[in-house]
């Protein structure tokens, strides 16, 4: 909201520059989120007369002007359109310097020479309009300097009002703030205005006939009204407030409305059918053209004001244009009405239509304004439009509240400040906001609260106003208490935490991508199930129109950005949520997952960064992370068993399992996708399950006896076919040992002549000890023997001896 | 062998050891003299054999030979190691093998950060789903239904069944949570008080991303009930928690505002800790950077969780984890935290 200082002083009186006042408010609890200073740096610019002009030869839309600037005649070429010769008009000579900035010279526009410049409002750094350059009165000399004119400058501060204080909404809520933080008084407008002829009664009939929607409506009658401009000094004040001036019957609306908060409406009297007004709910159905030229279909949960026939208005939102003001207008019908809150915010949301007054009444309106702010619109209406006001007002409340009272103890503003507040400081304060103190005591205090206090309800409320007026830099810093909280198990966030340290360990960079994604995305990777995606219903764009259901698109999509910035190694990982909606109940779900992506030479040395990543390389460098994670976080070995999956190489792609536990899938991005991303080396991604691996966090540890006696180590060699694998020879060797096996593990692979097509050796160091004594060699040679006949007889392996 | 023989081996013997170019040298020396098939073993034979006096003089010289010459290849050792190796010199500046640069994201940076602060000042963590109740996120907070951040312009609604978005209100549809106070109803009602939590998570809001919005992002909020806690207690755990995350030097000050859940209401300044609060680029010139909301929490807001609001107090306060990334680590642009570039994520290894 935009108020000018000079409005505000129109009420109050302070002694403070703009910003040592922007300083208590801000810190008193209405933001000023900007100063600005309308009208500064126009020292150069005057007043100059369009004495003729004709069209430019070389353009259509330029005019050329002969403009007096007091001394001589000038030429000067324009864009403008809104004027006629003899109107005065800003004018910056040259040399003359412009508010933004700009120096004027003399310069060529499309090849005629033109010697100053006629000034819109935007130029001048007034308002934001350029609709065309700012005329003054005719009557005003030309070469008159124009600060003289406009009575500039001008400051205006703008405010962020929070959404509790719908009072601060208007000039005079904001200098009754000035007032309490001042300690001065408030000074309201004179609103007395001579009535005659007819009673309002006589010539307007008014219905509430949904008194839970419309709190107060109020009318009055104003009649032979003469339709024109406004005064000069109401349209600037509307201008520096925002508000575009119109004429001066509606313009007196709208500044009564920034002036009170009172949103006020002005109807062609003889537009209304039946002199008539029923406040009444929509029919659902029931079409109306708003003031913005739009035509809309209501619904029943929309108010309106209807005349005998058709709604005129959409109640606190918008007028109709059947029934606005014209120039012809005479007659006026003033509404100033209360409208609900919700009921005006839902009207508003429906039909995406928001307005000054829709904007103040769904954050609330005093109903006790109403009949305040129509006499004041009358008296303003009668001086600026002429005509004569009806006798009385139609008044109809039926929303009418008794006032609130409310009490503070005086411990409890202590309790919840953590300061203590004098009484009588309490009471001034109190006092100085119009909250009256009926009663006090020495526990504490009850207050009437004013009618436009709505945010004032409880006690808790009165002491934010004793915090923000005492000053919130009084509150000290407490030191931090000792006392525990209650039970809240937080042991998966930390096991969470010890998880993402772990891959970071290992050598991944965390990545955190949206929780939402492109619909087509999914569809290109393919292989989910459409029907359990979570569509939302309002996304902001179609790139973000689904709730991932699964990290490894995104995880994808980031591998190849990288890749197309030229980081072509890179190991990454994602901790985060996956969404769905259950294809049979429709219940919507969500877990965390992890997902892993690898591609290039990740891992490896730098010495060795030349050799070609082969998918081996990429695979077993995904398995032994996954391998190394899956023991110290679920205490299980890792398991892998073959498995498809949408986006992963056939043959490359596995279940992984922690014990029996199945934990996700893993395996070799498909070489159409990564070449999508002109990825030439392999790509390794797994996702798997959070919840299994924060087990750590609750495994048991238990020491084992560290083992006594020496170990004796034997190497087997052998020749298989290849479709023999490890973990077959491992569980042959396992079922022949004896206890004291102790380890196996795979140290060679060798392929080549010396073997055979179609097979491969493979090397193991079997490590043999015993709990209670040294073995003997010839022990060991007794167990090796019995390997040896297993790997014979269940894998037809030829074993190498030597 | 008598003693002088013994002697002058001894000599011959430190001798040797001493001009030894090599460790294997020395090593041939010890094995020589000192081994198991060496001189000593000779020389304790011969003190068997010997008599008398003679024996005594043996038994000094055979003593002075072991210690000495064991003292001179230890020496000699000793003195190899120290001095400069012959021959190809190893390069230690040379790579190392083993690469594994992991890096955590800035995002999840700040909230182990701040979860290690506020736990050591006694608060638990709490998390919560991202798909939350409107009851949750907005009734239980005191928020009324026609506030303006029900709006669909404003939170993502997930809809009524498969039928999509009803017409306001949405009571029967679910959303993506637009804070992590629903996490804090979720507590509230499952603990009695007194209760200290954080609640870190993933929140929504559909705001258009530009270089500081986005339309998912994360906060941390707090919430501490207690016997008569206070604005100050807040201020105090608050000014604790500046000094900790942005720097000693760095304080707070509180600006009146309004939420719906808390009354008393403020906003909470940090002061600058690039400038001190000099003024500079980062704080745009005022000295104090906007870094979270906070308040008492509104006694309607106990009476939805059946807190008593008459015997305990509370305040509660969020702030969001991207702003104070981009304020800690300079970060420009919002966006920066979710493309994960490599080269990005590598500054935070």
């Amino acid at each position: 909201m935009k108020i000018p200082i000079s409005w505000l002083k129109e009420y109050v009186d302070f002694e403070a520059t703009p910003e040592e006042l922007a300083q208590r408010l801000t810190f008193s609890g209405v933001e000023v989120e900007g100063i600005h200073r309308i009208g500064e740096g126009l020292d150069g610019l005057i007043v100059g007369e369009i004495v003729r002009f004709e069209k430019h030869p070389d353009a259509d839309k330029l005019r050329l002007c002969v403009v007096h600037d007091g001394r001589m005649e000038l030429q000067v070429v324009c864009g403008a359109t809104n004027f006629s010769s003899g109107d005065k008009a800003a004018f910056a000579p040259i040399g003359a310097k412009l508010p933004n900035g700009m120096e004027i010279s003399k310069r060529k526009v499309r090849g005629i020479e033109s010697h100053g410049m006629l000034c819109a409002e935007d130029e001048l750094g007034v308002s934001q309009d350029h609709g065309g350059i700012l005329l003054v009165g005719r009557d005003v000399p030309a070469g008159t300097s124009l600060v003289d004119v406009l009575g500039l400058p001008e400051v205006v501060l703008e405010l962020e009002i929070t959404w509790n204080r719908s009072d601060c909404l208007s000039v005079i809520g904001m200098a009754r703030e000035v007032a309490a933080l001042y300690g001065t008084a408030l000074r309201l407008p004179d609103v007395a205005f001579p009535e005659s002829g007819a009673a309002v009664a006589e010539l307007a009939r008014v219905a509430i006939e949904a008194p839970e929607r419309c709190l107060r409506y109020t009318a009055r009658v104003l009649t032979g009204l003469k339709a024109g401009p406004s005064p000069a000094w109401m349209q600037r004040r509307l201008k520096l407030s925002g508000v575009r001036p119109i004429s001066n019957i509606v313009d007196v609306t709208n500044y009564v409305m920034l002036e009170c908060g009172q949103p006020l409406h002005a109807f062609d009297h003889a537009l209304v059918a039946g002199r008539q007004i029923i406040v009444r709910r929509a029919r659902a159905g029931e079409g109306m053209t708003t003031l913005d030229g739009v035509a809309r279909t209501l619904s029943d949960e929309m108010l309106v004001i209807a005349d005998g026939q058709k709604p005129v208005a959409l109640a606190g939102v918008m007028g109709g244009a059947g029934s606005e003001i014209r120039e012809a207008t005479q007659d006026v019908l003033l509404e100033s009405a209360s409208f609900d809150a919700p009921g005006t915010h839902r009207t508003s949301v429906a039909l995406g239509l928001a307005s000054e007054s829709s904007h103040r009444f769904e954050r609330g309106v005093d109903p006790e304004l109403a009949d305040w702010a129509s006499r004041r619109a009358a008296a303003l209406i009668v001086q600026t439009a002429g005509g004569a006001a009806a006798r009385g007002v139609v008044d109809v409340y039926p929303g009418k509240a008794a006032a609130r009272r409310v009490t503070c103890r005086f411990a409890r503003v202590r309790a919840l400040l953590g300061i203590d507040v004098a009484v009588e400081e309490i009471c001034r304060i109190f006092e100085a906001l119009e909250l009256h103190v009926e009663s006090r005591n020495a526990e504490g205090c009850t207050v009437r609260v004013p009618s436009f206090r709505r945010d004032v309800e409880i006690e808790a409320d009165l002491i934010e106003e004793i915090a923000r007026m005492h000053g919130l830099e009084q509150v000290p810093e407490a030191p931090i208490r000792a006392t525990m909280g209650a039970g809240v198990d937080d042991s998966r966030t930390w096991a969470m935490m010890r998880l993402r340290e772990r891959l970071i360990g290992l050598g991944l960079r965390e990545i955190l991508n949206y929780s939402f994604m492109a619909e087509k995305q999914l569809d290109r990777l393919g292989g989910d199930d459409a029907a359990r995606r979570l569509v939302l219903p309002n996304p902001v764009s179609s790139d973000y129109a689904i709730m991932r259901p699964t990290l490894l698109a995104q995880m994808v999509l980031t591998l190849g950005n990288n890749m197309s910035r030229q980081t072509a190694d890179a190991g990454f990982f994602e901790l985060g949520r996956v969404f769905w909606r259950d294809t049979a109940t429709g219940a919507l779900g969500e877990e965390d997952r992890l997902a892993i992506g690898m591609m290039g030479r990740v891992g490896r040395s730098q010495i060795e960064g030349r050799r070609a990543v082969t998918p081996e390389d990429t695979f077993l460098g995904l398995k032994g992370i996954l391998e190394i994670l899956c023991r110290a976080q679920t205490g299980q070995d890792l398991h892998m068993e073959p498995a498809e999956h949408g986006i992963m190489e056939p043959g490359w792609c596995v279940s992984i399992l922690a014990g029996t536990t199945r934990l996700g899938t893993a395996g070799l991005l498909r070489r159409a996708l990564r070449e999508e991303w002109r990825i030439s080396d392999p790509v390794g991604v797994a996702e798997l399950a959070v919840e299994p691996l924060l087990q750590a966090a609750a495994r048991k540890r238990s020491f084992e006896t560290i083992p006594a006696y020496p170990a004796i180590t034997h190497d087997v060699a052998l020749i298989v076919p290849e479709a023999v694998t490890h973990e077959a020879i491992v569980a042959t060797i396992r079922a022949a040992a004896p206890l004291e096996l102790t380890d196996v593990t795979l140290f060679d692979i060798f392929r080549g002549n010396t073997v055979g097509d179609g097979r491969k050796s493979l090397a193991y160091s079997l490590v043999y000890r015993s709990g209670d004594r040294t073995l003997t060699d010839d022990e060991a040679n007794r167990f090796d023997g019995a390997i040896r006949q297993a790997l014979k007889q269940h894998l037809h392996a030829e074993i190498r001896e030597g | 062998m008598n003693a002088a023989e013994i002697d002058s081996l001894t000599a011959q013997a430190v001798a040797e050891a001493g001009a030894a170019g090599t460790a294997d040298a020395v090593e041939a020396v010890r094995i020589r003299y000192l081994g198991r098939k060496g001189l000593l073993p000779q020389i304790m034979a011969g003190l068997k054999d010997a008599t008398g006096q003679e024996r005594g003089a043996i038994g000094r010289s055979a003593n002075a030979f072991k210690t000495q010459v064991t003292a001179a290849v230890d020496a000699r050792l000793a003195a190899l190691r120290g001095a400069i190796q012959q021959g190809p010199v190893f390069d230690y500046t040379r790579p190392g093998a083993w690469r594994g640069p992991g890096s955590m994201h800035p995002v999840s940076l700040v909230i182990a950060e701040a979860v290690r602060i506020f736990a050591r000042m006694g608060f638990r963590v709490a998390e919560g789903p991202d798909i939350e109740t409107p009851y949750n996120n907005f009734e239980a907070l005191n928020t009324p239904d026609y506030h303006p951040s029900l709006d669909t312009t404003d939170t993502f609604w997930l809809g009524v069944g498969a039928a999509g978005l009803a017409a306001p209100p949405y009571q029967a549809s679910q959303l993506l949570r637009t804070q992590t106070s629903p996490v804090q109803i979720r507590m509230m009602q499952s603990h009695p008080p007194p209760i200290r939590i954080i609640t870190p998570g993933r929140c929504y809001r559909r705001d258009t991303t530009d270089a500081t919005h986005s339309a998912n992002f994360h906060q941390i909020e707090g919430l501490y009930v207690d016997r008569q806690v206070s604005l100050a207690d807040l201020k105090g755990t608050l000014a604790s928690f500046a000094r900790e995350m942005m720097g000693s030097g760095v304080g707070v000050r509180f600006r009146p505002h309004f939420f719906p859940f808390t009354e008393p209401s403020v906003e909470v300044d940090f002061s600058c800790h690039v400038c001190a609060g000099k003024g500079c680029r980062v704080c745009k010139h005022s000295g104090w950077i906007e870094i979270a909301g906070a308040g008492m929490v509104d006694p309607r807001v106990f009476g939805k969780v059946g807190y008593d609001a008459e015997a305990w107090t509370g305040f509660a306060f969020g702030m969001g984890v991207e702003r104070i990334a981009m304020i800690k680590y300079g970060i420009p642009d919002i966006r920066l935290l979710y493309e994960n570039d490599a080269r990005f994520l590598a500054q935070f290894e």
